[in-house]
């Protein structure tokens, strides 16, 4: 009994030494999540994500704050590792909902993650705003949920279109990863309007590999036979290096094109001089940027060491446009769920916003209406702007 | 260690109802004075994991966080459960002369209830909960197949995967209105009384499933069946993908919110009973004979091939009940999830808690889940700091933490004022 009384007594004594140390008070701090895929399959998104993010902290902080209703708040974020998951998306959406009362959040940026993350932003009607994520599921019937990238039915034709009067071929084919969701998508859009143009038939081959092949070179000998004018691989870079550079060694002599996944900046570099010249559709072409982007970019370079890819850019878009968002909400009752909801209209409402990937203006589903540049890679293996194309 | 133990000593005396209890007046001071202490203390909210999750983003409030686990945690639940010790035993004793059915339920819905109003207060604890008892379930039946039986399978995800696309196939096209199947053939109504026999339809699913490896598998040992179940696990999940009428690799998503709390719970101490009494069933021990020699057993007329089925097929079945609550609680599946990661998970747990053993499953589940949990934060350090966690335990307990050991109600749930012949303590 008497240990049991010194033990009470310790736990008391401890207690009250260490309660002032943090004699801090509860202040209204405007918190932003951030979901992003820190660990597992793609950490160098998770990677681009953070980095945006602490650039745009920087900014804010600098400028002492958010400013919403003529006061200034401060602004914290709270970044969650979501391992490239889906549950612990979702669990690091309920997170950072329900205990650290973020106001908005941004991420995650896969479909896979993002679509059940979407569901929980939805329910807890948090705004949300996917950087990155293409899948129309992760908006839809979703008031709550935005993204910050045009999406997969709007990239196919814009493709489609280009190649037409660009080069005036005929005659298409496409590789694709049938087990992945983004290429397969998307493989699906570019068919359907090719062959609305050319009319039934003129997507001549039409293969598929599963995730993690290495060699297509049935498949690319098909092709080649098919007498087909170009290829379409919507890829990401690591399979884009293999197709093009297999391709070439086949004898295929026509264009590749590709779309917004050949943006990492390891496709130049893993594909080398095969995949000069040739095109591909994305948000925002790095080389040759000029004004804010230019700035954005420059600024990252210097930070981080090397050329921001696509994720870097919309999540930086992401979060102004949560700014703006935020500073548009009128005023800050502290009533977190009454925030939420003001901040949700007000990024609603947004209008012609002047993003660094283009401008942009939401749709009733909470997709942003805007352009898609295609960029043409050059002779010294950067990515050119060629040619802007908007809806 | 010893001074370990002599702190314990006094405590050797408290009934599992005395524990209850104490963890009640913990749970009951943070639900109504939680808010209050943690203002005092400086921490921006309840914390919801014990204060590690923001132990490690802010150490400034590590002392706050420990200070907020002593006065809401440890003191009531160990001060509690001492003092109100002789009480809680003839409680206790009370509960003895009741049948074991009984007494297990009052235990069990002692527990459900101190754990709803835990979770209660924020819903990432719900969450967190619900995905550990899942885990409970994943780590039993796999244990079922690796442990008691002694095979080494890899298809664990793949069976998963087939019950929770059954289930969501079948939720989806009977109570939901989806795009992908249109209008709910049933009144939306009956759902959640019928989840139970969807979930049932979901393992019987992965089950029927199972067959495909254990037919060409077991007629060999060892090495052969972790090939010919990892093969399993890849063919789901490439069939998956290809069948475009249950989304493809985009997955589907929305399914009814029918895994509550209360159901994940009810799921688990039902599977918890029912492989309990399998493993203890003349099967089971047929089971473990067949493990250790083969054709020793075959002698003493244990028929091996259907015990070695059976035991696989029911394996299997837990699994995709786990895989049917999986899919409802978050509410989206897609092929992806899983794969060989899920696989590791899920090894890691049964190798970790401990072969053969239902307690040893429990602390393997509930320990890596929340391990991985209160380690978020680290990032990228988590995954030096768990898998070293294995390799330690590898080491110096080959089996697992709690191996060969099997579960007694009885003996859990006596009273402990005194000592009885033959008790062990």
């Amino acid at each position: 009994m008497k240990k049991l009384v010194y033990l009470v007594m310790a736990a008391c004594v401890v207690t009250f030494c260490f309660s002032s140390n943090g004699w801090t008070q509860r202040k209204t701090t405007i918190k932003v999540g951030i979901n992003a895929p820190m660990t597992g399959d793609i950490p160098k998104v998770g990677e681009g994500t953070k980095y945006a993010a602490e650039m745009w902290l920087d900014d804010v902080n600098k400028a002492g704050g958010i400013e919403v209703g003529g006061k200034k708040y401060p602004v914290e974020l709270v970044l969650e590792d979501n391992e490239s998951k889906a549950e612990s998306a979702v669990k690091a959406n309920t997170k950072m909902i329900t205990q650290d009362d973020v106001m908005i959040i941004i991420g995650p940026q896969s479909s896979k993650q993002a679509i059940p993350a979407g569901d929980v932003a939805n329910n807890y009607e948090t705004p949300m705003i996917s950087p990155w994520s293409t899948n129309p599921a992760t908006t839809a019937d979703r008031p709550f949920v935005f993204r910050g990238c045009f999406l997969d039915p709007f990239q196919g034709p814009v493709l489609a279109n280009f190649i037409t009067e660009e080069f005036g071929f005929k005659k298409a084919a496409v590789l694709y990863d049938v087990a992945s969701d983004y290429p397969k998508g998307l493989a699906e859009f570019f068919k359907a309007a090719w062959e609305e143009k050319h009319g039934a038939g003129s997507v001549v081959a039409y293969e598929s590999f599963t995730t993690k092949d290495t060699d297509f070179s049935s498949q690319l000998t098909k092709i080649i036979k098919s007498g087909a004018d170009f290829l379409f691989t919507p890829q990401y870079y690591n399979e884009v290096a293999l197709i093009v550079n297999q391709a070439k060694d086949l004898g295929w002599k026509g264009p590749v094109v590709g779309s917004d996944s050949w943006g990492s900046a390891e496709t130049v570099e893993l594909c080398g001089e095969a995949c000069f010249g040739q095109f591909f559709s994305t948000h925002y072409a790095a080389a040759g940027a000029k004004g804010a982007t230019k700035e954005f970019i420059d600024r990252y370079n210097a930070s981080y060491g090397y050329v921001p890819d696509d994720v870097g850019a919309l999540t930086w878009d992401a979060l102004r446009l949560a700014q703006a968002a935020i500073e548009g909400a009128g005023e800050l009752t502290g009533d977190i769920k009454k925030d939420r909801t003001a901040v949700r209209d007000a990024l609603a409402r947004v209008e012609n916003f002047e993003g660094i990937t283009g401008k942009m203006t939401f749709t009733e589903e909470g997709d942003p209406n805007k352009c898609a540049v295609i960029v043409k890679i050059s002779d010294k293996g950067e990515y050119e702007f060629y040619k802007s194309i908007c809806p | 260690m010893e001074t370990l133990k002599k702190l314990f000593r006094p405590f050797s005396v408290v009934p599992l109802a005395g524990w209850f209890l104490g963890v009640f007046s913990a749970v009951l001071m943070e639900y109504y004075l939680g808010d209050l202490i943690s203002y005092y203390l400086y921490l921006p909210k309840i914390p919801v994991l014990f204060g590690t999750l923001f132990m490690l983003k802010n150490p400034l409030l590590i002392p706050s966080a420990l200070a907020y686990d002593c006065i809401v945690y440890i003191v009531p639940v160990f001060l509690v459960a001492r003092l109100f010790a002789p009480l809680t035993n003839q409680l206790a004793a009370q509960l003895e002369k009741m049948p074991l059915w009984l007494a297990t339920l009052l235990h069990l819905a002692a527990f459900y209830g101190i754990l709803h109003m835990w979770a209660g207060i924020n819903d990432y604890r719900v969450l967190v909960v619900k995905l550990t008892m899942i885990s409970i379930i994943l780590t039993l039946s796999l244990n079922v197949i690796n442990g008691y039986q002694g095979e080494f399978s890899c298809s664990h995800p793949g069976f998963m995967a087939l019950g929770a696309y059954a289930s969501s196939t079948l939720t989806l096209l009977l109570f939901a209105n989806d795009k992908m199947f249109g209008e709910p053939l049933m009144n939306p109504a009956l759902g959640p009384w019928l989840f139970p026999l969807i979930l049932i339809v979901g393992g019987g699913v992965a089950a029927l499933g199972s067959l495909i490896v254990a037919i060409p598998s077991f007629r060999t040992r060892g090495d052969y069946l972790a090939i010919i179940s990892l093969a399993f696990l890849f063919m789901v999940k490439s069939a998956i993908e290809n069948m475009e009428i249950i989304g493809g690799p985009r997955g589907m998503s929305s399914q009814p919110n029918y895994a509550s709390l209360t159901v994940v719970f009810v799921w688990m101490a039902l599977c918890i009973w029912i492989v309990h009494n399998f493993t203890t069933s003349v099967l089971g021990k047929a089971l473990n004979a067949v493990r250790d020699n083969e054709p020793a057993a075959n002698s003493m007329t244990v028929n091996t091939r259907k015990t070695k089925m059976t035991a696989f097929m029911f394996g299997a079945f837990w699994a995709g009940v786990a895989g049917g609550l999986f899919a409802h609680v978050l509410r989206y599946v897609n092929p992806g999830t899983f794969g060989l990661n899920k696989l590791a998970e899920i090894l890691a747990m049964v190798y970790f808690g401990g072969l053969n053993s239902i307690y040893g499953s429990i602390i393997g589940a509930v320990s890596i889940s929340m391990l991985s949990e209160a380690l978020r934060p680290l990032e990228l350090f988590k995954w030096i700091i768990i898998p070293l966690i294995l390799i330690l335990v590898m080491i110096f307990r080959p089996h697992g933490l709690i191996s060969f050991t099997e579960l007694n109600v009885k003996e859990l749930m006596r009273p402990r004022d005194k000592e009885r012949a033959g008790g062990v303590e």
